[in-house]
Order: C-alpha cells, then structure tokens, then sequence
C-alpha cells in the first residue's frame, strides 16, 4: 500500500474519531441540557424594584443552593404590562411556572382554567393559620388557585396637624367626611380630598366601591350583572361627584395612581384613601410628615353601622397550569412563607404589606421594624381592614365580570361624563350599567 | 390554460434566475414575514370572537364590523383623529416651512442652528409626553409656577384638564415635535433649488411671491409630497404620545382611534373587535395615502415633461 492511501486511510480514521467525539460531546451536551431543563422554573413577578425584587433575586439563590440541581429564572414585568404579558404568553405558549398577579387578573386565570390547585401546599403549611379573605378570593369548587403573598386595604389617612390646626375629629361617616373636605380645602395649599378619574387607571372604581360597600352594594352583584342604577349607587356617585366640586383639584380629572398619591405625599392633600403604601410614600417624599399621617377605617354611612369590611387587595402567587414542574414550584411557594423569608419580605416595604398567616401578623418578629413600630396602631387598622375585606369583583369569588371591573375605564368615563359634559347622573350611571353587562355577557 | 401557466412559470423562472432577485430575495422574505403574516392574521381574527382571556375563538363574519360601526365611540375617536393629524401636518409644515426658509437665509453657523432646532426630533414620544405632563402640571408644573409667581396669571391653567384647552395644548406640544423634521428636510430641498433659476425670473419681472410659486415651491414640492405622506402616516397612527399625555382625556377629547382600539382589545379584552378597528384604521389610512400618491405622480410626470 502505497503511502499516500495509508495517510489517506490515517486521516480518515482521525476525521471518524473526532466526529464521533463530537458527537458524543454533542449529546452529552443536550443531554445535560435536558436534565437541566427538567429543573427549571421560571418565575414572573412585577416587583420591579427595591427591596421586593432583591427579595426574590435572594430567595431564588437560596432555594437553589438548598436545592442542588434547580434553576430559577426569573423575569420582572412592571404591574401595568403584566396584563399584556400574561394574555400573549396565553396566545403564544410561553407561561411561566409560577407568576404574581392582581387579583382581577387572576380571577380571569382561574374562570379560563389556566391554574394548578395548591390545596396541598396551604394544607402543608396549615389552612388554619391563614386568614379566611385572602383564601376565599381565590378559591373555586373548594379549590385554591392562588396564595396571597401578602394583603393591603385601603383605608382613611389623614392630616393630623391640619385637623387639629382646624378642630376637626377624624371624620367616622360620609356625611362627616364630606364636611370636612368641604372645610379644609384651602386652595393653592392643599385640597381636602381628590377624586381621581383617568380612564387609564381604575381609582374611580375603588373609590365608588368604598362607598358601595358601605351601604351593601357591590357593583358586580352576586348574580353576575353590574349594578349602578339603585337608590344607593346613584347616592354614591353623586357623592363623589359633590367630593370632586368641593374638595379636589381640577386635573384629578387625569389622575391615575402615581397622580393621587403624590399630591399626599407632597402634602397636598388632607385626606386620601390607601393602603399601609401610604406611609413608605410618605417617609420618601415628604419625612417630615411621617408623624402628622395616621388612619382610620372607611368610614360608615351611619354610626354604628356593622363594619363588614370594604376593599382589600390580597396580592396572589400562582403556580400555572402548563408547568412542568409542579412539585418543584409548589416548594418554592412554601418556602417563601416559612418565618425567616417571609416577614424580611414583609418588611421590605413596612406596614404596606401584611401577612397572609395569622401567626406571622400577631408575632413579635413582624412588629420588630422602626416604622411598623413607629405606625402599630395604623397598622392595626389596616389589619383589621385587611381581615373583613375583599378584592374588587371578587366579593362572591372569581366571576365573568371580575377582569373587566378592573380594566375597563367605563366608571371613569362615567364619571367624566357627568362633570365634563353635565350629562344627568342618572343618564350617565344607566348608560355605564347597560355598558359593562354588555361586555360582560360578550364574555363566554 | 395550461400554456398560461407554462408562461407564468417561465416568467418567474426567468426572475428567480437573474442574480438581483437573489439580493433582494432575503431581506424580502424578512419584509414579507414581518408584515404581511401580521396583516392577514389580523384580518383573519378580525371576523372572530377573539378574546384576550381565551384560547379558542370562532368566526362571526361581519358582527365586529357591524358593532364598531355602529359605535358612537367609534365616530368620535375618528374624529378627534382626523382632526388631531389634519391640524398637526398642517401647523407641522407652516412651521417647518418658514423655519426652513429663515434657516436657508442664514449663512453662518447655519449647523448649530439646524442641530439646535432638531432637539426636539430627538427625544422619545415617552420622554417628551412625561416631561410636558410635568412641565404643565397645574400644581407642581413650572410653567404654571413662573407665572404665578411672575403675577402673569392669578389661578392656575388647566392645560390638560381643561376639555377646552387641552386639544389645543397637546397640538401645540405635537407641532414643536414634529415641525424640525419638516424643517430639516425642506431645507435640504432648497438647497438644491438652483440659483440662476431666481435671476432669470427676476430678469422676467417676476415678482418675490411669483417666484416662490413658480420657482422655490415647483422643485420641492415632490420633497413636502413624501413628507406629507409619512408624517400623515404617522401621526395618525401614533399612540403613545396621546395615551401618555392626557390618556384620551379629559372626556374623550384626545381620544384617537389607535387609543380606542387599544381600549377594546386590552382594556375590554375584545381581541377580535380590536382586530377590526385597526383594519378599519388600515383602510382610512389607504385612502388618504391614495390622493397623496395621485398628486405626486401628477407632480412627478409633470417635472418629467417639462
């Protein structure tokens, strides 16, 4: 054989062994890979900055390293765009294992049948440790869609100084409340309440709830249809529309949330309704303020009226439907409300998000923060706000209307439309009605 | 019929073999995938019950179409929108006309002075509709604070709050935005209006009215065609600047038709409706860029003739 041929034979069984090496490196790669794979999960939440989202950067770390072998990615969508983000990962495929949500949208998750049970996961940690509100909210057929991962409600904050300054008691119903505004405005100083109004938020809606539920009403009723024509309801609207006259500045017309709440934080505004935020709110804008702030439950259309609670917003934490990992993101959720996670993330914003568990609300380890401590007795207010509560829509569980009561922008333009355009309350809060039960009946 | 097809591809053959197809062929197949699967999959939803929160739809042929239609609401964003992009192009070019034509006289650092006036072209729609919303806050804003402070004014002005005013102050914001692109581009068109052409009219006893028509007009107007065009475009499809400006309000007096369809497919979760709306909004958008297309053709063969 000549030379040539064996170098030629030589190479060729060089050219055989590297790409058989490749190819097994190859495979060991992907399979490698695969495995990896089948440990991943993927979390969305929308806390996008501060010390929430070091929190889950953390919490991911060390699970992770307690957990040899499990990846966590996580990916962080501001609260505004995660509605956008969710219904097109619905369309394309792409879910998440675990995700946050508000309460409205997850109420819209459960009726399209897009989550996993965590009956077992709220068992494992003790069903009766958790409060009643925050389970209800997201339960359907006995079954537990989401966790809240921690609560708020909204509440009465005040002015201290400027109260007193006035002799004014804090004001304990609608009609007191109403004096009051009417009072304290002292434009361009400060104004006594806003009413906030931009189609491109919900507050209009919040703030209709707050008196709705005072006087029994829901607005999505438990039969499913939207009611703003009964005796009460135009009651209510024509009270935030004489609160808006008296009391608000005249662009509240286009505020959204960031709008309102700044004018208290800058001190504008005596009177507001919020959640424990407020305080956090308060300390970074305007410190000087953080001791002439305090809260007092919604108020009351009569006196001595049963206190059967108003809006809170339970934040929920939900495993998708669609992963692959259930066992794995089931552990992630249990692991964050263990004692030494969960009241550092409570903390991470004091006093504006409260426990889910009981035990972790009466505990001394909860109160043990400067500015809970500094604020116990708004916080207790809150508390007690937080327990009696309920989300938006969801009085009577998740329902078709739910979404839409928090999306919809047609309250707002209600509201508009009778200041703006003197249209009759009456006219605008039927022609709204007649609206919203539309869309909702669109809905299958 | 058979030997139609045997031409057809053979014609096509016969492209697909010359070198320049096979240069265009990728970024074309790129174009195509981009735009045109968007466009018939909308039209396709925009017959169907398409909802966000839902994974099966239907069709129900005409039903969308007929309930837009139908809208009041519908009527009005078209309005707001005819009218916002009608006033925006035409205060856009007057301004960026007279600039250019300033800016054109001016011999030193004509640079720095077009560099100066394109600022605005620079920022992005978010930047300037949140930095305008502070600007002309009626408690915190500046310019309601100078003057009050300046005694210019006693209360301040609801600029974005008041429905009066607030159509003319968002316009106003549009124009400083939108007036340097007209500005640069005319300006580039001038300077390419030959000089000798003045003096010959001048020598015609023309006077400086006849010789903008006739001379200075004539040989940029093809440049103002296109401009028009892509800025009507533009403008009239342009969502976020509104949205983050005043958010349709107050009322639903800055409320366009891309905010309206924004509201009934996001906010209302009717996919499929909303689907219909920017279908709609396609068809109106042709029709205008139809009568533009007609004028720069007329234009075009008539400089060709000349």
């Amino acid at each position: 054989m000549s030379y040539d041929v064996l170098f030629i034979i030589h190479q060729g069984v060089i050219m055989k062994r590297l790409v058989f090496s490749v190819l097994i490196l190859m495979g060991t790669v992907f399979s490698a890979c695969a495995k990896k794979e089948s440990n991943n999960i993927v979390i969305w939440h929308s806390f996008t900055q501060g010390a929430r989202k070091d929190f889950f950067d953390n919490m991911a770390r060390k699970f992770e390293a307690e957990n040899p072998g499990v990846k966590i990615e996580i990916e962080v969508f501001p609260w505004a765009t995660f509605q956008t983000k969710w219904t097109t990962g619905l369309s394309t495929g792409s879910l998440p294992d675990i995700s946050t949500g508000l309460p409205t949208q997850v109420a819209d998750m459960i009726r399209a049948d897009l989550l996993l049970p965590l009956n077992d996961v709220i068992d494992s940690i003790g069903r009766a440790d958790f409060y009643e509100a925050p389970l209800y909210a997201f339960t359907k057929d006995e079954k537990n869609y989401g966790i809240s991962l921690y609560s708020h409600a909204h509440v009465l904050w005040y002015r201290k100084d400027i109260l007193a300054k006035n002799g004014i008691t804090p004001p304990k119903t609608w009609d007191e409340l109403a004096k009051a505004v009417s009072t304290l405005t002292k434009v361009p100083d400060y104004y006594g309440l806003s009413f906030p109004m931009a189609k491109t938020d919900y507050l209009s809606t919040l703030f209709l709830l707050l008196t709705a539920e005072r006087s029994g009403d829901h607005i999505l009723e438990k039969d499913g249809t939207v009611v703003l024509t009964s005796p009460n309801m135009i009651r209510n609207i024509k009270y935030w529309v004489d609160i808006y006259k008296k009391g608000s500045p005249q662009s509240s017309i286009n505020f959204a949330t960031k709008e309102q709440s700044d004018l208290f934080y800058k001190g504008k505004a005596v009177f507001d309704f919020n959640s424990g935020f407020h305080i956090g709110g308060i300390i970074q804008n305007s410190p000087e303020l953080s001791n002439q702030i305090a809260a007092v439950p919604v108020p009351m259309w009569k006196t001595g009226d049963p206190d059967n609670g108003v809006i809170a917003s339970h934040i929920p934490i939900v495993i998708w439907k669609q992963t692959k990992n259930a066992k794995i993101a089931k552990q992630f959720l249990a692991y964050i409300l263990k004692k030494e996670n969960y009241v550092p993330f409570l903390h991470s914003v004091p006093a504006g998000m409260l426990s889910t568990l009981k035990s972790i609300s009466e505990s001394e380890e909860f109160y043990n923060n400067p500015i809970i401590a500094a604020h116990r007795d708004d916080v207790k207010v809150i508390q007690q706000a937080v327990a009696l509560g309920k989300a938006p829509g969801l009085v009577f569980g998740p329902q078709k209307g739910t979404g839409i009561i928090a999306n919809q922008g047609v309250i707002e333009e209600m509201f508009q439309n009778i200041i703006l355009n003197n249209v009759p309350v009456e006219k605008a809060a039927k022609d709204a009605e007649d609206r919203l039960n539309k869309l909702i009946n669109e809905i299958k | 019929m058979t030997s139609f097809f045997k031409r057809t591809i053979g014609r096509i053959s016969e492209g697909i073999s010359q070198p320049g197809f096979w240069f265009v062929f990728p970024a074309g197949l790129i174009v195509s995938s981009l735009l045109i699967y968007p466009i018939f999959y909308n039209i396709i939803i925009s017959f169907s019950n398409k909802n966000l929160l839902s994974q099966s739809w239907e069709f129900i042929g005409w039903e969308n179409y007929l309930y837009i239609l139908a809208d009041p609401a519908f009527y009005t964003a078209l309005g707001v929108s005819l009218k916002w992009t009608a006033a925006s192009i035409f205060l856009q070019l007057l301004v960026g006309f007279t600039l250019a034509l300033m800016l054109n006289r001016v011999k030193k650092f004509q640079g720095f002075f077009r560099a100066a006036l394109i600022i605005p072209w620079a920022f992005p729609g978010i930047i300037i509709a949140l930095s305008w919303q502070w600007i002309l806050n009626d408690i915190y804003g500046f310019l309601n604070n100078m003057l009050m402070n300046l005694n210019l004014i006693s209360s301040p002005i609801y600029f974005l709050s008041d429905h009066k005013i607030v159509f003319i102050t968002a316009l106003c914001i549009n124009v400083w935005f939108g007036a340097p692109l007209m500005m640069v581009n005319i300006l580039s068109a001038l300077q390419t209006v030959p000089a000798e052409q003045y003096e010959a009219i001048q020598i015609d006893g023309a006077g400086p009215l006849q010789a903008f028509y006739h001379i200075t007009l004539r040989h940029i107007r093809t440049v103002i065609g296109l401009l028009l065009v892509l800025r009507t475009i533009w403008v009239f499809n342009n969502f976020e600047f509104l949205f983050l400006l005043t958010g349709g309000g107050p009322g639903t007096v800055t409320e366009t038709l891309p905010m309206y369809a924004y509201k009934t497919g996001w906010m209302l979760q009717q996919l499929g409706r909303a689907s219909a709306v920017t279908m709609l909004l396609l068809i109106i958008l042709l029709a205008v860029c139809l009568v533009y297309f007609y004028f720069l053709d007329k234009w075009e063969k008539e400089d060709i003739y000349e």
